[in-house]
């Protein structure tokens, strides 16, 4: 047993798929108890906001000042405001205006900015100007206002008594706050998703119950397996007659529509993770069914076995003694395929909208779910499903290659 | 020909005993759920109503449209004469269209698109893995780990992938339907060809995950049929290794169509989670309008049709592989 | 003195392992097989005797490579030909070999006769569908093979036949020396007399003018070869007639492997079973000396070290023990001193 574990560890596949998931498994266990917010906890008004570092501008108002003097800081915040895009949209309000374009140079901002100025006018008949983009104009007008002042911002507060703006506070163009001294920051490495919740967070939790909906299930699969299959091996004849006939009936009939219809039929209101793990577990077993038969089948015609059963042992003790032992690398490998399988076979049932209750907890399907209904991939959010399909991809893929690995040492046949 | 007799009628039997099944199974699972399946339904339909009265008569309606209130078995036959007449009853989502009316387009599209993206995957994915057995180096390393990935990666995770590089981000192809939104289904030229860069997408999807999944396989097989005896006492008798690769890939392959008798289930789901994403007007997308909108008949014929089809892909393979097996003819034929 | 078909010069071919190791497996073999005379070649599993007859068809297949010596075949020789020559001429049409399990070396989904066109025409391109059939018709016939097993697929023929059929096929176009490597070992016992008495009748029948035959079990060889060569890790150890082997066995390891079997044979019966200890020696580092030394019931210390070369009596017996080289020399001593008197 030593031995077979050092050469199991002795894998490379297996190691750098046993690494994965490990790794995985210990974000899943450890990052709650770093970030304690509930994970469906909705933190944002709006939706799908993009990855960053969120500032509280409020608190960065109060936050003590440093000044800095930065050489680009100038050209940084007119760049911000003023970008290629705008530049060219600018250019071409004054083309259609008249302006000849000899005369501008978009590099040039003071000179741009300057014929924009005097000739800017938004209730200019231009031709072929739609309503909307009367309003952009309109709206980019706006935003250059100050754009190459050099003086502060005014803070005013509301006085209660006189009911007049008094000056509090000058915030200087090079006024700059230490965000780790800003009282309100918050990372959102992974952005919002559609509700307004932290997708990383959310990600997490929804990594842990997928796992854990893929370990009962495939749990449930394997004991079902595995029973059937020393069954069927063992016992043979009729037994064996009718199991091998139930798999195979099961081979052919998709298995995911039987996952579909006893999803859908449970109904919405029973269907909470555990459900979703016992029926995804129940319609999963044919595989392991006929890999544990395969090999129970070889092994009942060894000499050992037939040693037991002229000692007269029973049937239950030849089948633990005997046989469970050989055929324990199958197991643990098919237990793998089984979880792997569940948690895709969930993450399927999820978009489907057949997954577990919506309220509860999210996995990973469900997050996949809500992205796509409210059409991320379209929108270009993509921090809403990417990263959960990359956790899919990660826990499966470590598993697979769990699983390679671990073949190739009790099959040193496939070894290359 | 005789000898195929004994095999044909094997299969054929084979296929009505697991129709058959699959039949009672489609319409006994739902019908075993506790609750009252009329009654969830009506609730929802009577949302908008206050009047007591109009919601029972719409519950008493229904009840009567599905018979729930006879015994289950009389509701059975009423249910297989009603298929055999292709009467799948109303659609509720879809009022007052038909289930067998939605149905009808949506099997054309997915037949369209997903027989065609299963074999062509399956060609291509045998081929890249009997190549990558037989000339091994670089080909053979550089094609492994990408086959593990992608056979690894859930087949809606390569949809969307596909999706946002080409859809999205590339924009090359559309992303969604089946045709312009803005097409009504007809003959012209410009409908043709939009239907054709709408179907891109999807069938690549279905097309790069078939071959993934083959591909492995294959080269396992290759491998070991590589090192058979065979092999060796052919090379033994002077025959040139260009023909010894023909029989190994002959032999090769004969698992392989087995192999994708047994997997046409699990490939016909993950298509139709590739519908799905790419919200193509089949059955994938039917069945995923079905249970938003609740919408029984809907999801009960959609699984029933789907459960056609793999049971007959699967009878089709079968037969195909009696056909090319050479030692099927023979052991049969005493 | 008839043509000599096949004539090996100090062969030496090895193994290059995965970790870049050199395993000899063939060290420095030299034989010899006349027109119309068979060779034996017994040892257990693992000497070296497979590997022998891949070498001398030149068959040399990775992780198989060539290391010394010359392989001359009916006059010709076939050391470092060009590997497609090899195949077109002198595979299955100078030499040809029967393989181990010979069973498993029809393709399952091929008719015989489609595999017997395929090999003819890769020798002969030339030749007919017709003239095929009619040389492989005659062949089957004439080797008591029914033709009809030549439409059928070896899904539907017996072990034995099988056997039958791959022994036919090797010889269909007549090659000169034909290596049948454990022909009969996976067959009964009945099958197993089939199997020699068809080999014996190639010769007379005139499809091959040489056969080795290559076995484990020593005494089988006594009714089947003209010669016997034993080998042991690689080495010939012993040579000789088929009779002088079987029935003097001069090599501890000869008289080992005649003393562990159960022969029913005339002569023989007198001996005692016994089994040969141990296990040959791991061909990754040979030891400098004898490498049977340490299984030897006659060793001493020095056999282990000292090198021993391979000692040539007359006719081609010879032997490679030092034990016995010591006896030999005492022997002569001892008859010379008597001539001497």
């Amino acid at each position: 047993m030593k031995h077979t574990i050092r050469q199991v560890f002795h894998s490379g596949k297996f190691v750098f798929g046993f690494s994965i998931f490990v790794a995985v498994l210990l974000i899943v266990i450890v990052y709650p108890l770093i970030i304690t917010d509930p994970p469906l906890g909705i933190i944002s008004q709006g939706t799908f906001f993009e990855p960053g570092i969120y500032v509280n501008v409020y608190d960065s108002i109060g936050s003590e000042r440093y000044i800095l003097n930065l050489d680009d800081a100038t050209a940084n915040r007119i760049a911000g405001r003023l970008g290629d895009k705008e530049r060219l949209d600018m250019k071409e309000w004054l083309l259609a205006y008249g302006i000849p374009e000899s005369e501008i140079d978009i590099a040039d901002t003071e000179q741009l900015l300057g014929l924009w100025e005097n000739h800017y006018d938004p209730k200019s008949p231009i031709a072929g100007m739609t309503n909307a983009q009367r309003n952009y104009y309109i709206r980019l007008d706006a935003s250059l206002g100050g754009l190459l002042s050099t003086e502060g911002a005014i803070i005013a507060v509301n006085n209660p008594d006189t009911g007049t703006l008094e000056e509090k506070k000058v915030v200087g163009q090079s006024d700059y706050v230490n965000v780790g001294q800003v009282a309100n920051v918050r990372v959102l490495p992974l952005g919002t998703d559609n509700f307004g919740r932290d997708v990383l967070t959310e990600l997490v939790k929804a990594a842990g119950v997928s796992l854990q909906i893929g370990l009962v299930a495939g749990i449930i699969a394997t004991l079902i397996g595995l029973t059937l299959g020393l069954l069927a091996g063992y016992v043979g004849g009729l037994v064996d007659d009718v199991i091998m006939f139930l798999t195979n009936l099961f081979t052919v009939i998709p298995g995911f529509v039987l996952l579909i219809l006893i999803s859908y039929s449970i109904g919405q209101e029973r269907r909470g993770a555990a459900t979703v793990a016992a029926v995804i577990g129940f319609t999963s077993w044919i595989w392991t069914t006929r890999a544990v038969r395969a090999q129970v089948i070889s092994l009942r015609s060894r000499d050992h076995v037939n040693l037991s059963k002229l000692s007269g042992h029973s049937i239950a003790y030849i089948i633990f003694a005997d046989i469970l032992p050989y055929i324990a690398s199958y197991v643990v490998m098919a237990l793998i395929l089984q979880i792997s399988t569940a948690i895709i076979a969930e993450a399927s049932l999820s978009i489907l909208g057949l997954g577990p209750r919506t309220s509860e907890v999210p996995t990973l399907g469900l997050m996949l779910n809500w992205a796509f209904i409210y059409q991320a991939h379209i929108l270009g959010k993509w921090w809403a499903y990417l990263p959960v399909l990359v956790t899919i991809a990660l826990i499966t893929f470590s598993m697979n290659l769990m699983n390679t690995g671990l073949d190739q040492v009790f099959n040193p046949a496939l070894r290359e | 020909m005789k000898g195929y007799r004994r095999y044909f009628l094997n299969k054929l039997g084979w296929f009505l005993v697991t129709f058959v099944c699959g039949f009672i199974l489609n319409f006994t699972l739902p019908r075993l759920m506790p609750g009252d399946p009329v009654a969830a339904i009506v609730a929802r339909m009577a949302q908008g109503m206050s009047d007591a009265t109009g919601v029972q008569a719409i519950y008493e309606q229904y009840t009567e449209l599905f018979g729930t209130n006879r015994p289950m078995l009389e509701q059975f036959f009423i249910y297989v004469r009603n298929v055999l007449r292709g009467d799948f009853g109303f659609s509720f989502s879809m009022y007052p269209r038909t289930v067998a009316d939605v149905l009808k387009s949506a099997i054309g599209w997915t037949m369209a698109l997903q027989f065609p993206a299963i074999i062509v995957g399956w060609l291509i994915g045998n081929t890249l893995g009997a190549l990558a057995a037989y000339v091994k180096g670089g080909f053979d390393k550089v094609l492994m780990p990408i086959s593990i990935f992608v056979s690894n990666f859930p087949a809606f995770g390569m949809a969307v992938f596909l999706l946002v590089i080409f859809g999205v981000g590339l924009e090359w192809f559309p992303t969604s339907g089946g045709y312009g939104y803005d097409m009504i289904p007809n003959f012209s030229w410009g409908f043709i060809w939009s239907v054709i860069v709408h179907y891109q997408l999807p069938f690549w999807s279905i097309v790069v995950i078939a071959i993934g999944g083959q591909a492995i396989g294959m080269r396992s097989m290759a491998i070991y049929e590589l090192n058979a005896d065979y092999v060796k006492y052919a090379r033994f008798m002077g025959i040139k290794d260009r023909k010894i690769i023909g029989y190994v890939f002959r032999n090769a392959m004969l698992p392989q169509i087995t192999g994708l008798a047994l997997a046409i289930g699990t490939m016909v789901g993950g298509a139709l989670f590739v519908e799905i994403v790419f919200s193509y007007p089949g059955l994938g997308y039917t069945l995923l309008n079905g249970v938003m909108g609740q919408d029984y008949p809907l999801i009960s014929a959609s699984t029933l049709i789907i459960t056609v089809m793999v049971l007959s892909a699967n009878f089709i393979i079968e037969i195909l592989y009696g056909v090319i097996d050479p030692r099927i003819k023979a052991a049969q034929a005493d | 003195m008839s043509k000599v078909m096949l004539e090996v010069k100090d062969l030496t071919t090895k193994y290059i392992t995965r970790f870049q190791e050199d395993i000899y497996a063939v060290d420095h073999v030299s034989l010899e097989v006349e027109e119309g005379k068979s060779l034996g070649i017994a040892g257990e599993s693992g000497c070296g005797k497979s590997t022998l007859a891949l070498s001398l068809m030149g068959y040399y297949f990775p992780p198989l490579h060539y290391t010394s010596g010359e392989i001359i075949i009916d006059g010709r020789n076939i050391t470092g030909m060009d590997p497609d020559d090899v195949r077109k001429s002198i595979l299955g049409t100078e030499i040809s070999y029967i393989p181990q399990s010979a069973m498993n070396a029809l393709n399952p989904t091929q008719k015989i006769i489609h595999f017997i066109e395929d090999v003819i025409q890769a020798h002969e391109p030339s030749q007919t569908k017709e003239e095929i059939h009619e040389l492989a018709r005659g062949c089957f016939e004439s080797l008591g093979l029914p033709a009809s097993v030549l439409q059928q697929y070896p899904v539907e023929l017996s072990g034995g036949m099988k056997q039958r059929t791959v022994i036919a096929t090797s010889v269909i176009l007549s090659p000169k020396v034909l290596i049948a490597d454990e022909p009969s070992s996976a067959l009964d016992v009945t099958s197993q007399k089939m199997v020699i008495k068809m080999l014996k009748n190639l010769m007379e029948k005139g499809f091959i003018k040489s056969l080795i035959f290559i076995t484990h079990e020593l005494p089988l060889l006594y009714n089947v070869t003209d010669d016997i060569m034993v080998m042991y890790a690689g080495q010939i150890v012993e040579k000789g007639t088929a009779k002088e082997v079987v029935f003097d066995p001069l090599h501890p390891y000869a008289k080992g492997l005649m003393g562990s079997i159960i022969v029913a044979e005339e002569g023989l019966r007198e001996h005692k079973l016994t089994a040969i200890p141990g296990v040959p020696p791991n061909l990754k580092d040979p030891p400098s000396g004898c490498r049977f030394a340490e299984r030897c019931g006659y060793a001493r210390p020095e056999c282990q070290v000292l090198p021993v070369g391979l000692r040539d009596l007359e006719r081609g017996r010879a032997f490679r023990c030092l034990h016995l080289e010591k006896e030999l020399r005492d022997a002569y001593r001892r008859e010379g001193e008597l001539n001497a008197r």
